[in-house]
Formats: C-alpha cells, structure tokens, sequence
C-alpha cells in the first residue's frame, strides 16, 4: 500500500462524513450553508413568499378584485379585524392585495431567470464547446445585447406594446417576461462559455472523448456539472434584481398592469397617494418587496461564497 | 497603441451599428405586432385615416412594410441611419427636436453622473480597502454585510424610501429653520429645482452611487486581497517599506486596474439606475426624459433617447477599453 492510499484511509476514518460527501461539490455547499443562521432564515423567508404566491388562500379569505366602495380608506385593524392591513381609497382589501400580489411578482422572476439561464447556458455551452464560427456569432451577439441596458430596452419595447390586450395572470406577465429575458440572458452565456472553456481540456473530458462519446453526450454528462457552479450562485440574486425591476415597470404602467395585482402595481398606487394617514398603502407592498428580495440576495450571497472554490 | 486603439474604435462602430439595427429591428417587430404607434399622437381621439398617414408619414412611419408581420423593413432602416450620420434623431410628438431637447437636459443627467462617480471611488475605494485590510475581523463582515444591505435594497426603494418618507418632515422642517432658499433646505428638497441644478441632485446621486458601489466594494476588496499575498508586495516589505508606504504605492495602485474597467460595466447599470432616479425625483435630465416619454407614450421620443444613450455607452466602454490598455501594457500585446 502506497503513502497517499494510506492517507486518505485516515482521512476518511477521521471525517467519516466529509469523505462520504465527498468530491460533490453541491454536498460541500449544501453543509457550509446550512450552518449559518442568516442563511436558513433568509431561506424560510423566500419559502414564505412562495407559498404565499402558490397558495394565496390560505393567508386570506377576501378577493382582491372585489371592493367595497364603502370600506374605503380604512386604517390597518390589526389581525382580527376583517380587513388586517387596511383598505385603499377604491375599499379593496390590502392584505388581499399583498397576498395575490406575490404571484405575479414572483411567477415573473422565475420565468424570466429560468429561461435566461437556459438560454444562457444553451449558448453559453455551445460557443465554449465548438468555439470558430459559433464562438464569434454568440459572442457578439452578447456584446451587442450588453450594450443595451436592461431597463432601456424593457421601457422602449413594452411602450411599444402599451394598447396590447392581456387577459390572466399569465397574459399579463407575457409580455415584460419575453422582453426581460431578450435582455437577460447575456451574463450566463459569459459565465458558462469561460467554465466550457476551462473544463472542456480537463483529463477527463479528453478521456471521454478517447472512449468514443458524442459531443453531446460529453456536454451534457461531463462538461456542464462542472461548468454550470457559478452560474447557480448567480441565480437567486437575479431573481431579486427582477422583482425590483418589474416594480419599475409596474410604476410606469407597462409592467404587469391591472386589473392585475402585484407588488410594483401596489406600491405604484401606493405613493401616488402617500399623505398622512395612508402610508401604510405603501409601506406594506414595499416591505414585502424588500424581505424578498433581501432574502433572495443573502441567498445568493451565501451560495456564491460556498461554490467557490478559491475561498476554501 | 496606434494599431490597438484603431482596432478598438473600428470594433465599437461595428457594434454601435449592430446595436441600432437590433434596436430598429426590435421596434419594426413590435409595430408590426401591435400596430401604428402614430396613434398616441391622438391620444383619445379617433383619427381619421388622412390624419393617421399625415403623422404617419411626419416619423417615418408610413412605409407599407411596417404592416408585413415579420419584414425587416431596410429601406425605412437605411433612411434612418442617414438621419443618424446627419445628426437628426427625429422629433417628438410635440415635434420639438430630439437633439435639442437632450442638449438641455444633458448637463442636468452630467450633474448626477458626476454625483454618483464620485460616491462610488469614495464609498468603494474606502470601505474596499478597509475590508481588505482587516480580514477577517469584524470590521471585514461589517463591510460586507453593509453591502449585501445596498444590494437589498434596489434604487428604486430608496429612492421612494427617501422621497416620500424622509425628504417630506426634513424639508418642511429646514424651511422653517434655515428659509426655504437655504443650504440644507434645498438638499433636502422633494424634486428638482431648475434654479439650483447642482444642490438638489446631491443626495439623490449619492443614493444611486450608493446602489452601485456594493459591487465596487467586493470587487475593491478581492483585487487588494490578491495583492496583499503577492510576491512584490512581500518584496516590498521585507526591503524595509513602511506598511504605509506599501500600501499606498504597492498594493492600492496596483489594485486599481481592475477596478478601472469595472467602471465600463456599472455604467450601464448605472444608466438604468440615472433613468429610475431623475424620474422618481423629477430631475430634468436625459433619463428623466424618457421616464415622462414612456408616461406619455411618446414612442419617437424614446427610440431616439435609447439610440443616444447605447451610443454614449459604447463610447464609454471604449475610453475604458483604451485607459485599460495604456494602464496595463500586457492589453495591447495580446
């Protein structure tokens, strides 16, 4: 028996968990973050949210649709009363508000970070892979792309659209969701096309290669597990950027638009009549806004630290 | 550096003309999609169709493609980068000229700019270096707990944040204090005030500074670390510099080149972040233009103002690309 087997039979009686774990790098993240407290709060609370925008329901028995004009302007009760947030000046329910205005918000972010990282990491590994003529088209593409900021473009195209007829929740979010992702995809191409760059000459990628796999085949089993870790760390701090900016658009009124509710249109009719007495018309959509997204970039924060391999 | 600068500048037109052709092609699709943007010239109004093709025809819009789902519409593109060259960016629905209307707004949105560049070199570079100089330490997670707060926290909030909640009982409080024509009661003013450009974009620039500069500070502080363990620093010190001296000429310094070109990629953010800011705070600059064009539907007003602002970004990531290059000799031998 050789030193080095013999060493690591000692490391792996010494830390019987670590060496079972061992080599997975998501194994690793999973056990540095679940021992920070700041983590597993933030955690809960982006797990809150999400079940508050899944199942509104349960959080409130009103319908936000449906207002009193006669209840209008009401105060904050406090819970027990029958309307525990307050009511706006048209009397519709604000707890109501908050609590279906998650979906939107939410159901938004995720859309658009899906199917930008999925974009992004298509091309991302495709122009790592082959590099030549794929390489140079994708690459330029993303320099074009990043040269238009994401807000400038949402704000000229969504105008564009400002007559468009939506209808349901989903209709109202196509359009900010397909112009968001236009614009979003280009930082995870460049993130994923460095790591295919770095990975792709790696031993055992060649000795795949050696053994006759397809190209596919060596993309998508070896290539990508490895190339595709700081890409997720990027992830929850994305979906926190696109909660503030569907805010934006909210605000402007080419986001997701009423008879919709979501968080940016609340706080939009919030402050147009911010005054004494009303702020909590406001305050409360703002405040669910900053939980979440502050909950979403400790997360992010945390991931990326525990999926970097240098700071060990 | 001849060849290398000619290089870059030939690059950036090649993208500044892809980015205007994707722009155009952009819009052209949107149109098509969804029909005559002229029509928000009438607001309520309905038109009648001599009408329509009159205003139609006044912004470029009456070429039979823009009602063929899917043409790419060159002939009305070549016409439009023609006007370009010549300067004319079109009108606005008023039919004021978009160059004339930027001209005026443009050192108001430079004002901020200057604001803003200035919170990030100090807050970044200060909080950046101290972080990294005490690793570890309190101080250290302070910093970077101090920065994951601001990404938190996007412009946006803050800015209403600021507007709505904290400028309202603080001016109305300078103003009885001071006079209403006072220092701090026009810092502290609610929305711009045309009279005292400079004083009132203070702190909504330092606001916005402050959104950008959490990334400066990680990126300030991972540059230093990497210095702080390199070998010339370690020359340095045991040659018998003081840890001053090192720091300042050995570490900071060499630290900075990074952070230079960083500067290129929070512009864009930042220019985002200037359309959010002038507009939440009723700042006549280039961003607060197109806020109230995309209030008003002003379709001209904003394609010519997002043209500008991609070509002033494509300038600024060139000079940057070039200060790179004459800061670091290794760029341009690549």
């Amino acid at each position: 028996m050789s030193d080095q087997t013999v060493q690591v039979l000692i490391t792996e009686e010494q830390n019987p968990e670590e060496g079972r774990g061992g080599g997975s790098i998501w194994g690793d993240a999973f056990r540095t973050l679940r021992r920070r407290p700041e983590v597993i709060i933030a955690a809960l609370v982006a797990l809150f949210f999400l079940v508050v925008a899944l199942f509104p329901k349960l959080f409130t028995s009103q319908d936000p649709q449906h207002c009193d004009i006669a209840d209008s302007g009401i105060p904050p009760q406090g819970f027990g009363g029958a309307h525990p947030f307050g009511t706006d000046i048209t009397g519709c329910d604000m707890l109501a508000g908050v609590v279906y205005g998650a979906r939107p918000s939410l159901l938004l972010a995720f859309i658009v970070v899906g199917l930008s990282v999925l974009i992004g990491v298509t091309l991302g590994t495709l122009a790592g892979f082959y590099l030549g003529w794929v390489d140079t088209i994708i690459s330029r593409a993303v320099e074009v792309f990043l040269v238009i900021p994401l807000l400038l473009a949402a704000l000229l195209l969504l105008s564009l659209f400002h007559g468009a007829e939506t209808s349901g929740v989903l209709g109202s979010i196509l359009q900010p969701a397909l112009v968001l992702t236009l614009f979003g995809w280009m930082g995870y191409t460049r993130y994923v096309r460095a790591n295919v760059l770095e990975t792709k000459n790696l031993d055992y990628v060649v000795a795949a290669r050696v053994l006759g796999a397809s190209d596919l085949r060596i993309m998508v089993r070896h290539v990508l597990p490895n190339a595709i870790g700081t890409v997720t760390a990027l992830v929850p701090t994305a979906i926190a950027g696109v909660i503030g900016t569907e805010a934006v658009l909210a605000f402007l009124g080419i986001g997701v638009r009423p008879p919709a509710v979501s968080w940016g249109i609340l706080i939009s009719n919030g402050s147009e009549r911010f005054a004494a007495g009303s702020q909590y018309l406001l305050l409360f959509p703002l405040g669910c806004l900053v939980l979440t997204v502050l909950a979403f970039v400790i997360l992010g924060d945390a991931l990326r630290d525990a999926l970097d391999p240098k700071l060990k | 550096m001849g060849r290398y600068v000619l290089r870059r500048v030939l690059q950036g037109i090649l993208t500044l003309f892809l980015v205007i052709f994707l722009l155009h092609l952009l819009t052209t699709f949107a149109i098509q999609l969804n029909g005559n943007p002229a029509l928000a010239f009438f607001g309520d109004r309905v038109p009648t169709q001599a009408q329509l093709s009159a205003v139609s025809a006044r912004f470029g819009l009456d070429d039979p493609c823009y009602n063929q789902l899917g043409n790419p519409c060159f002939g009305p593109f070549v016409n439009r980068l023609k006007d370009y060259l010549s300067g004319d960016f079109g009108t606005n629905l008023r039919g004021r000229e978009i160059t004339s209307i930027v001209a005026t707004a443009a050192p108001n949105s430079f004002r901020l700019f200057l604001v803003v560049t200035a919170t990030w070199l100090v807050v970044g570079m200060f909080l950046g270096s101290t972080a990294a100089r005490r690793r570890g330490k309190v101080v250290d997670h302070g910093i970077r707990g101090f920065s994951v707060m601001i990404d938190a926290l996007p412009v946006f909030v803050m800015l209403l944040v600021y507007r709505y909640v904290i400028t309202v009982p603080v001016y109305t409080w300078a103003k009885k204090q001071f006079g209403s024509d006072s220092f701090i009661a026009l810092l502290f003013k609610p929305s711009f005030d045309s009279d005292h450009p400079m004083i009132t974009v203070i702190i909504p620039g330092i606001l916005l500074g402050l959104a950008g500069s959490a990334a400066f500070i990680r990126l300030v502080r991972a540059a230093q670390l990497e210095n702080y363990n390199s070998d010339h620093v370690r020359a340095a010190r045991s040659k018998g510099l003081s840890e001053r001296h090192v720091r300042v000429f050995h570490i900071v310094r060499n630290s900075s080149i990074p952070v230079a070109t960083a500067v290129g990629i929070v512009f864009t953010e930042a220019l985002a972040g200037a359309v959010i800011t002038e507009g939440v705070m009723n700042i006549y600059g280039m961003g607060g233009l197109l806020w109230n064009a995309v209030r008003d539907s002003d379709v001209s007003l904003i394609i010519g103002i997002v043209t500008l602002l991609a070509i002033v970004t494509i300038v600024v990531m060139i000079l940057v690309d070039l200060l790179y290059a004459a800061l670091d000799p290794r760029i341009r031998y690549e």
